[in-house]
């Protein structure tokens, strides 16, 4: 793909991301129905449900693509592992900001030290490590082995979170959606489609997201080749 | 295999006959331990609060603290006067060389845990023979849990600018399942409950030690190479 088409894929990707984003606020504010037990909080999960299963869509390409990185050393590997770890954290963060608002009004309270919802914290923390130990090393090309490795070990806490759900008790909901026995098909068709339309909308603007951080990634590693180069650009001491 | 467990017990060897010849990390620990034991002492109201009921997770924070001052020093010593590249240029596998450091610092750091334990058990009347195997047995798979990846970020912040000051960062998201698995255990063998209330614990930190050391020893090589 050429520079421009690229350029073309990202606000194509982006602008019809935010759209749909638009069209699901309109549905879960105005068209869904409201849920029986749980009430009008409930509607939160439209956008707090799709934006946990790209945070974990974000995580899962970090892990395998820093396990790939470190086993066959292709760049594009360690761009496609920081696209996906900045974007995943940008929904990660919405996973954290619409959990509580939600749990203040079902539970009572803001935070609690529930496992799924600890480990959900600890997994935001482990990625914040990843970006740390990607600037502070002292060998930028170290710096990406180190964040991969951290990729690597910080995807090995998801299961951990699924096991603390049955290991401990848990305040957490069940998976509705997504659970052991399957696919749920009782689902509320209006529900269904409007968790559909967070995930689709969601999945856009990380495209999006990733795309864009994916190409300036690239940028980032040419301007390191040429500053690296005999005679190359010598920056300015900070 | 002999050679390999040989080579292993080479380095760590060497780890702890310098620490032993010099007893810079030791006394590190073992000086924060006895004086953090003192400052949790009267950081304690008795009046609202039995010490023994909240021992066990001042005991497993001081391990992880205490355990941090020396873990972090590591590579550091071999770092700075270039003998980690001899150790590096030598025909040793990278993941023996990642077992030895492993080994090495669980013997200092159960060092440590063993005044941790004296230390606590006389300033806050803790009584615990009755249960010390179990006990043993829980702590020993909460540190090498615990040292396994210590010992991997302390290659790591070695070369990092941040040094020291990024292992908290790395690690403390990682050793939740320590932290939970070991307090409750230890907790509930202080309070004297039978072992099957701590076996499932056990269990836990068991697994989350092999895993951390085998998933740590293959990844070390990344770490490591320059």
């Amino acid at each position: 793909m050429s520079e421009k088409q690229i350029r073309l894929a990202i606000g194509v990707l982006g602008a019809l991301g935010v759209a749909i984003v638009i069209v699901l606020h309109w549905m879960v504010f105005f068209w869904v129905p409201t849920e029986a037990t749980m009430g009008i909080v409930q509607r939160i999960f439209y956008i707090h449900v799709p934006a946990w299963w790209i945070a974990f869509l974000g995580f899962g390409i970090v892990a395998l693509c820093s396990a790939a990185y470190l086993w066959l050393g292709d760049e594009r590997l360690d761009r496609a592992a920081v696209a996906g770890a900045e974007a995943g954290m940008i929904f990660t963060t919405i996973g954290l900001l619409t959990g509580p608002l939600w749990g203040r009004v079902a539970w009572g309270t803001w935070w609690e030290w529930e496992p799924r919802l600890t480990l959900a914290l600890i997994l935001w923390f482990i990625y914040l490590g990843y970006f740390i130990v990607r600037r502070t090393a002292v060998n930028p090309e170290q710096g990406k082995r180190f964040a991969a490795v951290v990729g690597v070990i910080g995807v090995l806490d998801i299961p951990l979170i699924h096991v603390s759900v049955t290991w401990l008790r848990s305040l957490h909901p069940e998976a509705v959606i997504l659970n052991p026995d399957g696919l749920a098909m009782d689902l509320d068709a209006s529900m269904g489609a409007t968790i559909s339309v967070g995930l689709l909308a969601f999945s856009l603007v990380f495209a999006s997201l990733f795309l864009a951080r994916y190409t300036v990634a690239g940028y980032e590693h040419e301007l390191n080749l040429r500053d690296a180069a005999p005679g190359g650009i010598q920056r300015a001491e900070a | 295999m002999r050679t390999y467990i040989g080579l292993v017990w080479a380095i760590a060897r060497k780890d702890l006959l310098v620490e032993f010849r010099t007893l810079e990390r030791l006394i590190a620990m073992g000086a924060f331990v006895v004086l953090i034991g003192i400052l949790f002492n009267f950081s304690i109201d008795t009046t609202v609060v039995r010490p023994q009921d909240i021992a066990a997770g001042l005991i497993w924070m001081t391990i992880i603290f205490g355990g941090m001052l020396g873990m972090g020093r590591t590579f550091s010593l071999e770092e700075q006067d270039g003998a980690l590249t001899g150790i590096l240029q030598s025909p040793i596998p990278l993941d023996a060389l990642y077992l030895g450091k492993v080994l090495g610092n669980f013997v200092l750091l159960s060092v440590m845990v063993a005044l941790v334990f004296l230390v606590f058990g006389m300033f806050f009347g803790l009584t615990f023979a009755g249960s010390l195997v179990s006990l043993v047995g829980v702590v020993a798979s909460g540190v090498l849990g615990f040292v396994a990846l210590t010992t991997l970020f302390s290659a790591m912040a070695t070369r990092s600018s941040m040094g020291e000051g990024l292992l908290p960062v790395l690690i403390f998201p990682l050793l939740v399942p320590v932290i939970v698995y070991g307090t409750t255990a230890t907790n509930r063998l202080f309070a004297g409950r039978p072992f099957a209330e701590v076996d499932g614990n056990l269990r836990m930190l068991a697994a989350f030690a092999i895993g951390s050391t085998v998933v740590c020893a293959w990844l070390f090589r990344f770490v490591i190479e320059e």
